[in-house]
């Protein structure tokens, strides 16, 4: 696992590599000679969340790089995980659905006017949108994702709900 | 600059400097003791703050001395010191005000 984590952090800009990847790497065989007796349930949390962790850090560490801003992804460890403070609000769904709908609304309307528009040059034949085949298969794609988004975090909703989290606490609670 | 109110995680990583300068897995360990295991960081969430909060000098890196392997280790600079105590001190008026309030509506 050692090896696969040091390969993970070829994924980070050459300048937090240089700096921290010798720290990085020492720090994880410390936590991962912690969890070897642990449970294969934690030792797969542990593993998740240090694969994650860097995934999302190197994302960030390479945005904040390329347009020179800074973002405080800190807050996210938590929603990720689901702990106390996970939230999905519902007006994010629905603003991403207006947005969609707005993209393919455009895309449509700007294939309707290319397609009314008289040819200056009619030698060379009307020119058909490029996108028109492409339309679908992007709806399709956006709608796929957004719908396993809306069924994954049904699922989420559901469970948190039902108090589902709990049996855990009240488990080790009884021994 | 790192704004006000800071992020759970980088204000318990300042507050685990505060006392005394750590190393990575130190910082790590301190972190979920002080939050009762409800903040657990990963290794890359974690070295993406300390990059942070080193670009903006609130904290420093020196090698530890006492360390066989010549650790890497953190510790805040004043300004860092003095970031925290405006915090802490953002978290008390906010406190105070909140207790009031409650006592207010309670009465």
């Amino acid at each position: 696992m050692l090896t696969f984590y040091r390969r993970l952090l070829w994924l980070y800009p050459t300048s937090h590599r240089e700096l921290f990847s010798e720290e990085m790497l020492a720090v994880f065989s410390e936590l991962e000679m912690n969890h070897r007796t642990e449970s294969i349930s934690r030792r797969a949390i542990f593993y998740i969340r240090e694969l994650l962790g860097v995934l999302r850090s190197a994302l960030f560490e390479h945005i904040s790089q390329t347009f020179d801003t800074e973002i405080d992804f800190t807050f996210a460890s938590r929603r990720v995980f689901m702990k106390d403070g996970f939230r999905f609000p519902k007006t994010t769904a629905i603003l991403m659905a207006l947005i969609l709908g707005g993209v393919l609304l455009a895309i449509k309307r700007g294939e309707d006017i290319s397609a009314s528009l008289p040819h200056v040059n009619p030698s060379v034949g009307p020119i058909q949108p490029a996108h028109s085949t492409l339309l679908p298969p992007i709806a399709l794609f956006f709608a796929f994702f957004y719908a396993a988004g809306l069924i994954g975090w049904a699922i989420l909703f559901a469970l948190r709900r039902s108090g589902v989290h709990r049996l855990a606490d009240t488990a080790s609670s009884g021994k | 600059m790192e704004d006000l109110p800071l992020s759970e995680p980088v204000l318990l990583i300042l507050m685990s400097l505060a006392g005394q300068p750590r190393h990575g897995y130190s910082i790590l360990k301190d972190v979920e003791r002080m939050s009762d295991g409800r903040v657990v960081l990963s290794t890359g969430t974690l070295y993406g703050a300390l990059r942070r909060l080193l670009d903006d000098d609130w904290i420093e890196r020196f090698e530890e001395r006492e360390s066989s392997r010549g650790r890497q280790a953190y510790r805040l600079t004043s300004q860092g010191r003095r970031s925290l105590q405006l915090e802490v001190d953002r978290m008390k008026h906010l406190t105070r005000l909140a207790a009031l309030r409650v006592a207010t509506k309670e009465s």
